[in-house]
């Protein structure tokens, strides 16, 4: 995207809450950044033919990590995010040197994260004494601080949460510049070609896999810091695995704004819905979501931002004809 | 019989075959030779309906059959035996046999099908109950020829049937044309072996780059002098 | 402790018949169509809670209930294969598989708006046999000898039938099979329509043993996938052997453990299956 409108929208965003905006519009754009932040993580992976339905596991590891650690030990979210984020990528390296190590591709790679989801989510549940079980537990809270990741006012977190944001999107910048994205292109597009021209396929692989989890799971502590609630439905296991799978790839998953392109229409049309139809109907929503969602896998293929983007090209590079 | 005229065909964006026209007349052999990548099996597949044709037509008995779905051109007559020997591994060779016949016309015929086919093949009568992968090499060549005659066609589209097979074998292979076309089948036969398909060719034309380089009769082909360097080594 | 571990042998070694049937449909379906069907365990789900509303709601007769089930079920299975299967035929496996997952998330929803979040059961009273120490619910003596019936029914039908041969076929070597005279299109909404009756068939033996909830279809539909991959994907007779073993494994764990570490430890063998032996127990090296 032109460097200018990437600079007015930045501008925009960073001014927006100034223009006395209701604190319900900051909490939905809030929440599009945290979720957006993930779904561009997920898409460290995804874009290179990596794809995790299982990315709960990590979100799961990252918020629970630094929750029972502040709940308990008065451990700053801080510290819990490099903690969590650390667990994760550990959790990342094992079960990606397993998979890489053994050939596990494609849809036997997607199962078995989906899998591992699972496994995560049904761990917490296992452990109900110390997580709350399925029911979750509730973080301490101790007002404004900025220590403890705690705000009182809507207006701090927007402003973390877009940090995060742009620290990931800076991040998906830099893994485009480096040898990696070489690297992983070339084994996104044929694995055994790449393998047997010397790329180190399995350091690359694993290099980004840990990036992404460890990324994950600093968004779910944001998220949980955000709402001072974990559950092991909403962070781990299928639903939210699922959830970010779809939010980065309805918005495209090869580009950079994809991912945030596509959780910014889900939460927007999720909440237009919640808000116009009620709760009772929150399960029509849903059903407005995933056929939405079913249909653009049909037609539109390479998301909304992506099929955007092809089109522009293909635009572009009609005159030279 | 079978009129290709002009046909383009493409991978994708890749062109395979550039305005292609060809014919095989009733009871006629025509063999298709060439280099490696010469556009042989496209011709076949497009023939056959598992390729689109861009441009031109295919005309099978009259009828327009470039734009038919292969399992229709099957029922009108015209069977292709892809390369390879390609049989349907886990079924039995009587089950391969059986599904050949799997068109409405043929099924009513399928046992009187299964006898002539078990006369002509009687190796293939032998195994009949064993699984279609435990066979050689040239077993399972003939019974993806003889699966394609359960279709009872009129038209027989063989693919390099001798490729990959030992020089007794393709000996065998060539006899069991031979008794093909003495049953009256119509035969378009893309080959590799060159010397061995003229000799029971009629006609013959050669493929390169997806064009018609050469074509004629038997004799004229043989005469040629760049066909007797490159392909007869004469 | 050894009766208890008798009786969930025997309960797992029943349950693992319809366990079969599920495996069966899912095997059929990838073998033929070659598309992991996500949401098979919700299919499941809705012909319960079909079955449900016919006998609450309608007060139909039980068995026609039962009838109507696998019908409509059958009929879905066409229409989910005209709707969504057959416009992703062409697309990237990654789209077929998450808009099969989006299907989860629409089915489930649609239980929970039309039915609620409550369990929904129906009530039917049959008598508990008894064998020495060790005690079967009639419902799941029946629902095993019914998945074995229907489970002889559907091979002889592939051995058999000219149908069977051609979906056969088709799963084997498609583009020879289009060579062959053969249909694909049809016979893959002919493989969708058996499959969508066999999860007909399936809620109608699960109906009398559980009480339906809009996430019933996630543990059976996760369970499927760990017996499917098993046995190996594709693999029917592997599916069969599969199902027992996960069967008889989620039962006797249950004894021992709660729930969730029952599964945690069938999730756990999944990912060591496809881990080591992705072609499955039955399935044939390179074969993936």
């Amino acid at each position: 995207m032109r460097r200018w409108l990437v600079a007015a929208i930045l501008l925009a965003v960073l001014l927006f809450p100034l223009l006395k905006v209701s604190p319900y519009v900051l909490h939905i754009a809030t929440l599009i950044f945290i979720w957006a932040f993930i779904a561009t993580a997920w898409s460290y992976m995804g874009r290179f033919g990596l794809v995790s339905l299982g990315h709960g596991a990590f979100i799961g590891i990252g918020a629970y990590t630094a929750g029972l650690m502040f709940n308990h030990l008065a451990l700053s979210p801080w510290m819990g995010m490099l903690l969590g984020g650390a667990l994760a990528a550990l959790l990342a390296l094992l079960v990606g040197w397993a998979c890489f190590r053994f050939g596990v591709m494609g849809d036997y790679f997607a199962l078995l994260t989906l899998a591992l989801g699972e496994i995560v989510s049904l761990l917490l549940v296992a452990f109900r004494e110390q997580t709350g079980g399925s029911l979750g537990f509730t973080l301490k809270r101790v007002g404004s601080s900025w220590l403890y990741l705690q705000f009182e006012d809507k207006i701090h977190f927007y402003y973390v949460a877009l940090a995060f944001l742009v620290g990931a999107l800076l991040l998906w910048h830099w893994i485009d510049r480096s040898r990696m994205q070489k690297a992983l292109r070339a084994i996104g597009e044929d694995e055994v070609a790449a393998a047997t021209l010397g790329v180190t396929t399995i350091r690359y692989k694993l290099m980004v896999t840990m990036i992404s989890a460890f990324v994950a799971a600093l968004g779910g502590v944001l998220y949980a810091q955000y709402v001072t609630y974990l559950n092991p439905h909403t962070l781990a296991g299928v639903g939210p695995s699922l959830d970010i799978a779809f939010k980065a790839i309805l918005g495209g998953m090869f580009s950079l704004w994809g991912p945030t392109v596509g959780t910014g229409i889900i939460v927007l049309l999720e909440e237009y819905i919640r808000v116009n139809y009620g709760a009772k109907y929150i399960g029509l929503s849903q059903i407005a979501y995933g056929i939405a969602l079913v249909s653009l896998i049909i037609f539109l293929p390479k998301g909304i931002y992506g099929s955007l983007e092809e089109r522009l090209k293909r635009k572009k590079a009609r005159p030279q004809k | 019989m079978l009129e290709v005229e002009g046909i383009d065909v493409f991978y994708g964006e890749f062109q395979a075959l550039f305005g292609l026209s060809l014919e095989v007349g009733e009871q006629e052999t025509v063999i298709t030779v060439g280099p490696n990548g010469a556009g042989k099996s496209t011709l076949l597949r497009a023939v056959s309906g598992l390729l689109p044709c861009r441009n031109g037509s295919v005309r099978f008995l009259g009828q327009p059959v470039h734009n038919l779905p292969a399992h229709k051109i099957v029922e009108l007559g015209l069977a292709h035996v892809p390369e390879g020997g390609r049989v349907f591994p886990r079924l039995t060779v009587m089950e391969n046999l059986r599904i050949g016949s799997y068109t409405k016309k043929a099924r009513a015929n399928v046992e009187k099908n299964l006898q002539e086919i078990y006369e002509l093949f009687p190796r293939l009568a032998e195994r009949r109950i064993q699984l279609a992968d435990t066979l050689s090499g040239g077993e399972r060549q003939m019974l993806a020829i003889a699966r394609s005659l359960m279709s009872g066609p009129k038209l027989i589209m063989l693919d390099e049937p001798s490729s990959g097979l030992a020089p007794l074998v393709v000996s065998m292979l060539f006899d069991f044309v031979g008794r093909i076309k003495s049953q009256g089948y119509s035969i378009l036969m893309v080959e590799q072996n060159v010397r061995k398909a003229l000799e029971l060719s009629d006609r013959a034309y050669l493929l390169e780059s997806g064009k018609v380089r050469l074509q004629g009769t038997r004799e004229e082909f043989s005469k040629e002098s760049y066909i007797r360097q490159a392909y007869l080594g004469l | 402790m050894e009766i208890l571990l008798l009786n969930a042998l025997a309960n797992g070694i029943l349950l693992g018949g319809v366990l079969a049937l599920l495996a069966f449909g899912l095997n059929l379906i990838f073998g033929v169509v070659k598309v992991i069907h996500m949401a098979y365990g919700q299919c499941v789900m809705l012909g319960m809670y079909l079955i449900y509303s016919l006998k609450s709601m309608y007060e139909v007769p039980l068995m026609a209930a039962f009838a109507v089930a696998v019908v409509a079920m059958a009929l879905w299975g066409a229409l989910l294969h005209l709707l969504v299967i057959k416009p992703l035929l062409g697309a990237e496996r990654l789209n077929q598989l998450l808009a099969l997952a989006g299907l989860i998330i629409v089915f489930e929803n649609l239980a929970h708006v039309v039915w609620g979040a409550d369990l929904r059961g129906v009530r039917v009273d049959l008598p508990v046999v008894s064998m020495g120490n060790i005690f079967l619910k009639t419902s799941n003596l029946l629902a095993f000898l019914g998945a074995l019936v229907v489970l002889g029914i559907l091979y002889f039908m592939l051995q058999r039938t000219y149908v069977g041969l051609a979906i056969r076929a088709i799963a084997q070597d498609t583009e020879c099979a289009r060579l062959m005279g053969i249909n694909p299109g049809r016979i893959y909404l002919l493989t969708l329509t058996i499959g969508g009756a066999l999860t007909g068939l399936i809620a109608v033996f699960f109906s009398p043993i559980y009480s339906v909830h809009p996430h019933f279809g996630g543990s059976f539909t996760l369970m499927a996938f760990i017996i499917v991959v098993l046995g190996g994907m594709g693999n029917l007779a592997g599916g069969f052997l599969g199902a027992f073993i996960i069967g008889v494994v989620t039962s006797v764990a249950a004894v021992f453990t709660s729930t969730e570490w029952a599964e945690i430890l069938a999730l756990v063998i999944f990912i060591l299956v496809v881990l080591v032996r992705p072609q499955g127990l039955l399935g044939a090296r390179g074969a993936r």
